[in-house]
């Protein structure tokens, strides 16, 4: 079936006020309350780390021997660590950090993978040096991605010097050839639709077939990508840093404070390692919520199936045509 | 085309790709600082035993001919040795790596048996509290962090309940772990009939196995559910309900045409853990093959990271090709 | 022929000849913003068994929700707001799932255009067609095996006994359309929909399948509504027409009275498209033609477009008139001669 359906005029286009669609925000945040609970949560994550220099009650990197391993109280709402620094400023403080590096990584790779992966499907078949071109490129992003993809990080981060830079640069490095695998099936499969080779016919330049009709069409998987790729960069983050490969302490980072805590909780002092860790859990769960809801926003089926769940709303007084 | 020749021909690509991999990995390995000789010999060493070092390891030759003996010492069964731990790679991989692949292989079928079941009911009965249940538990185990987990189960049945082992490795220090045969203990304590040491061993796998089972069932629950609700959506299964079939072989039938999709999760995430595991090993002192990779990076090691990278990348290379050759047996569209 | 009168909404007796009876069937589609659509407004039909009834309408009419909200299972996200379908004395919307999963397949049965997305890609043809034999009739495995072989025959597929362990990926379109016929009758339903059954076809494949349809149809007295785009075909195929339009009948009768006196304009406009005189194709459009309008509650749905339309056309939404016996059609200014 083709991608593309001819435009019908089956709904009235008459103007739809702001009005109308605030109600339909309501009526899919009743139908599907978890999308709602994703977007509050990447709101009020990024808000915190943007806001943590006057939210937080302490400084996130100031030792004070005096307060080790207090339990949470109200004075240290998440308790004290082993050398003494509030867990609770440092946890808000983290995603300035954590969310900059994510974000950057999947936002880089993203638009490399898709750039080359889009280049690579359209021109990558057919004559000669094309295709040879083009199955290099594949077989490199097989190479990568038969990597055992922690120790590549790592590797990298070693290779390049440990700063927060190149734990992009290593992300973004383990996740293009997602984007590219991606956008390159995308530009395959749209490639050879009708209204492309129409297009060609028509004598439309190949740069412009490629961003005006085939980018738009494959851009949706990608989109819904985004997202939950961001949540899994701030965990990929958070590892590194576990191992001591990523964001150097002091600086407040998820994965470094979980890593400090650990010989704690063993026996017995687990805040500094739950408390940081379940900030990071929920926050990747609400880029994930979010991914989940860009994806059925971008898929026309999944998009049919939500509009058949929200409630009907009260019919207004029908509209006549408009005379002819 | 016959299956022998499919998987000729496939042979005949691993070794290249092979080849790529160590290459871009030596390359990659090449550019980390540290010098092996220097820290081989410790802080104490002279200017001309460093350099005396350094000539007999082809360190002072050009990245290319290393890559070249290196190359020629891998045909010989010769990984390199491992400063650290003074023996040959190739040994000590050995030892590492069915530790690794023991957690690895448990960890992935207990989350076939978790994310599997769950996926499949959520997909036959969409609209129910239990899908909704389910898709908040992919959801949510997948933002967990695979070692922040493993640290909350340790807390919890260890440090509270008391239930569990500590996290000192596969078996407990008083006991002697068996020989090595597999290198699984749990089949190596069974074939000399070793039962406290079985049990040791199976109690020390229980948490790394939960906290691996519990996260990665959620790639396989999503895939699963999404797959056969699509399957379920598609054209041929609305011709079959609307030619009256009963539900149950509706149900059946997107299940059969979900498979493969099904299967190549698994396959990825089998790829993905073995390297994958790693931090879950580190907490645990598992002694497995990721711990000792990422050892060697991090301590300018550089043989056994080269070493982990082919065990590795051959042990997924041969799990695609299995899957690949299952695919031909589930799916008439492929081959003939 | 004998000529049978169709007229809406008035209850028939002769009962025992209609196969199905269709009352005031409404559909509509939900929309993200706005009203919903209305897809199949208020439409009745009546077929009788033994006897062909062409719909016939261009994309977007409805054709196919029709089709399908037959068997009670309207397209995602449609909803049948009201209606009756009538078969065999029962009303269709009235029973359970599983009494209603029980007739479909078995009792109405339905050919679906584009057969090789439609059938399941990892079962063999052989087994997809015995399936529902089994299922439907009650058989073993071997019986349902044997007539579906049987049907294969039947429908004229070449090297029969091959092509049961067939899958949907080897056949041709033609021979995909040939296995779904052959599902579609393997039951010996009472009602056949084929919905644009022969659209993606050649043209010779086209005229081979569809005088198979005819054959198996009337060799088991079956009722047949056949959905196309083509009024051509309905010309040689059917034994009444009937013509929808933006989700109503606006033209019904039997084949001789659509064809030798159209009275609807769109009717006219359909038949004039596939003529050879481009001066007659020009007087029945309009130049700016375009697709079909919903919600004109207030007025003729086809104005719009209707080179003759006037006054009242555009202020009164005009009911199905008896013109002649047994031709029915929805227009204020039915053409006289043309």
């Amino acid at each position: 079936m083709a991608v593309l359906k001819k435009p019908t005029n089956r709904s009235l286009k008459g103007d739809f006020g702001l009005g109308d669609y605030a109600q339909l925000v309501v009526r899919i945040a009743i139908a599907r309350p978890r999308f709602l609970l994703g977007y509050l949560i990447v709101i009020v994550v990024i808000l915190l780390g943007a806001f943590a220099p006057w939210i937080a009650p302490y400084s996130p990197v100031e030792a004070d021997p005096s307060r080790v391993l207090l339990p949470p109280s109200w004075n240290y709402l998440m308790g004290t660590d082993s050398v003494g620094m509030d867990i609770f400023s440092r946890t808000i403080f983290a995603p300035r950090i954590d969310l900059t590096i994510a974000v950057s990584a999947t936002l880089i790779s993203a638009a490399l993978g898709s750039l080359i992966g889009a280049i690579v499907g359209y021109y990558g078949e057919g004559k000669g040096i094309r295709s040879w071109l083009g199955g290099g490129v594949m077989r490199s992003a097989d190479v990568i991605q038969a990597f055992p993809v922690f120790v590549l990080a790592i590797a990298l981060v070693a290779s390049l010097g440990q700063s927060p830079s190149t734990v992009v640069a290593a992300i973004t490095f383990v996740n293009t050839p997602i984007y590219l695998r991606l956008m390159r099936s995308q530009v395959l499969s749209i490639r050879r639709a009708r209204f492309v080779q129409a297009a060609r016919v028509a004598g439309c330049s190949d740069w412009s077939i490629i961003m005006r009709h085939v980018m738009p069409n494959a851009m949706s998987p990608v989109l819904a990508q985004l997202s939950v790729n961001i949540g899994w960069a701030v965990l990929l983050t958070a590892g590194l840093s576990f191992v001591g490969a990523g964001v150097r302490a002091p600086t407040p980072e998820w994965g470094s404070m979980i890593a400090m805590g650990f010989q704690d909780l063993v026996t017995g002092y687990w805040w500094p390692s739950v408390c940081p860790g379940l900030v990071l859990s929920i926050s990747v769960f609400g880029f994930t919520l979010v991914g989940a809801s860009i994806e059925v926003f971008s898929d026309p089926a999944k998009r049919r199936t939500l509009i058949s769940e929200i409630s009907p709303r009260k019919v207004t007084q029908v509209t006549s045509e408009p005379a002819h | 085309m016959n299956t022998l020749t499919y998987i000729a021909r496939r042979l005949m690509f691993i070794a290249p790709q092979i080849l790529g991999i160590v290459l871009v990995s030596f390359l990659l390995v090449k550019t980390i600082p540290g010098d092996p000789a220097t820290l081989m010999l410790g802080p104490t060493a002279t200017p001309q035993a460093i350099t005396a070092l350094r000539h007999e390891m082809g360190l002072d030759q050009p990245v290319l001919i290393q890559f070249g003996i290196y190359l020629r010492n891998l045909s010989k069964g010769d990984l390199g040795t491992s400063w650290q731990t003074t023996r040959p790679v190739l040994e000590d991989l050995l030892m590492r790596f069915p530790a690794t692949l023991e957690l690895v292989s448990a960890g992935l079928l207990t989350a076939i048996l978790i994310g599997l079941p769950l996926g499949l009911v959520s997909a036959f009965r969409p609209k129910s509290w239990f899908a909704r249940a389910v898709d908040f538990y992919s959801l949510g185990v997948g933002s967990l962090p695979d070692f922040w987990l493993a640290l909350v189960l340790i807390f919890i049945f260890y440090t509270l309940l008391g239930i569990a082992p500590p996290p000192l490795g596969r078996i407990d220090l008083a006991l002697t772990p068996p020989p090595q045969i597999t290198g699984m203990y749990l089949i190596d304590t069974l074939l000399i009939w070793d039962l406290p040491a079985f049990r040791s061993s199976l109690s020390h796998l229980v948490l790394p196995v939960l906290a691996l089972g519990l996260i990665n069932a959620g790639p396989i629950l999503k895939m699963t559910q999404s797959t056969v609700e699509k399957m379920l959506q598609s054209d041929f299964s609305r011709y079959e309900v609307l030619c009256g079939l009963p539900h149950n072989l509706v149900l059946r039938h997107a299940l059969r045409n979900a498979l493969p999709s099904i299967l190549t999760i698994i396959s990825v995430l089998y790829g993905f853990l073995i390297g994958g595991a790693v931090l879950i090993e580190i907490i645990f002192s598992w002694g497995g093959a990721g711990q000792y990779a990422v050892q060697g990076v991090l301590n300018s090691d550089l043989f056994p990271v080269l070493g982990f990278v082919l065990f590795s990348a051959i042990f997924s290379l041969t799990v695609y090709l299995i899957v690949d050759l299952i695919y031909f047996a589930i799916d008439p569209r492929l081959g003939n | 022929m004998q000529q049978r009168s169709v007229k809406e909404k008035e209850p028939r007796l002769r009962s025992s000849t209609v196969a199905l009876r269709l009352n005031n069937l409404g559909v509509e589609f939900p929309t993200a913003l706005g009203n919903p659509v209305v897809a199949i407004r208020d439409l009745s039909l009546e077929i009788d068994h033994g006897t062909i009834l062409g719909l016939v309408g261009e994309s977007g009419a409805g054709k196919t929700t029709l089709a399908r909200s037959l068997l009670n299972l309207p397209p995602v996200p449609g909803r049948i707001t009201s209606g009756e379908c009538i078969f065999d004395g029962t009303d269709l919307r009235k029973l359970s799932e599983g009494e209603q999963r029980k007739r479909r397949g078995r009792d109405l049965s339905i050919i679906v255009p584009n057969p090789r997305s439609e059938l399941n890609p990892m079962i063999t043809v052989g087994d997809q067609i015995a399936t529902r034999a089994e299922i439907h009739l009650k058989i073993d495995r071997a019986e349902a095996q044997a007539r579906a072989l049987e049907m294969l025959k039947k429908v004229q597929i070449p090297d029969p006994v091959r092509r049961m362990k067939a899958y949907p990926h080897e056949l041709s379109g033609g021979m995909a359309q040939r296995v779904v016929i052959a599902m579609a009758l393997v039951c010996s339903p009472q009602f056949v929909i084929s919905d644009d059954a022969s659209s993606g076809l050649d043209v010779t494949v086209q005229a081979q399948i569809l005088r198979l349809m005819r054959e198996l149809a009337m060799e088991q007295q079956s009722a047949m509504l056949f959905i196309t785009r083509d009024i051509g075909i309905a010309a040689h195929f059917c034994d009444q027409v009937a013509v929808m339009y933006a989700g109503e009948i606006v033209e019904i009768g039997t084949r001789e009275n659509i064809f030798l006196r159209p009275r609807h304009p769109y009717t006219i406009m359909l038949m004039a498209a596939f003529s050879h005189n481009a001066g007659l194709r020009a007087q029945w459009r309009r130049p700016d033609d375009q697709a079909a309008p919903r919600n004109s509650q207030g007025a003729c749905s086809y104005a719009s477009r209707c080179p003759l339309a006037q006054e009242a056309c555009r202020s009164d939404h005009p009911h199905l008139r008896e013109l002649a016996l047994g031709h029915q059609a929805r227009c204020h200014f039915p053409v006289e001669r043309l």
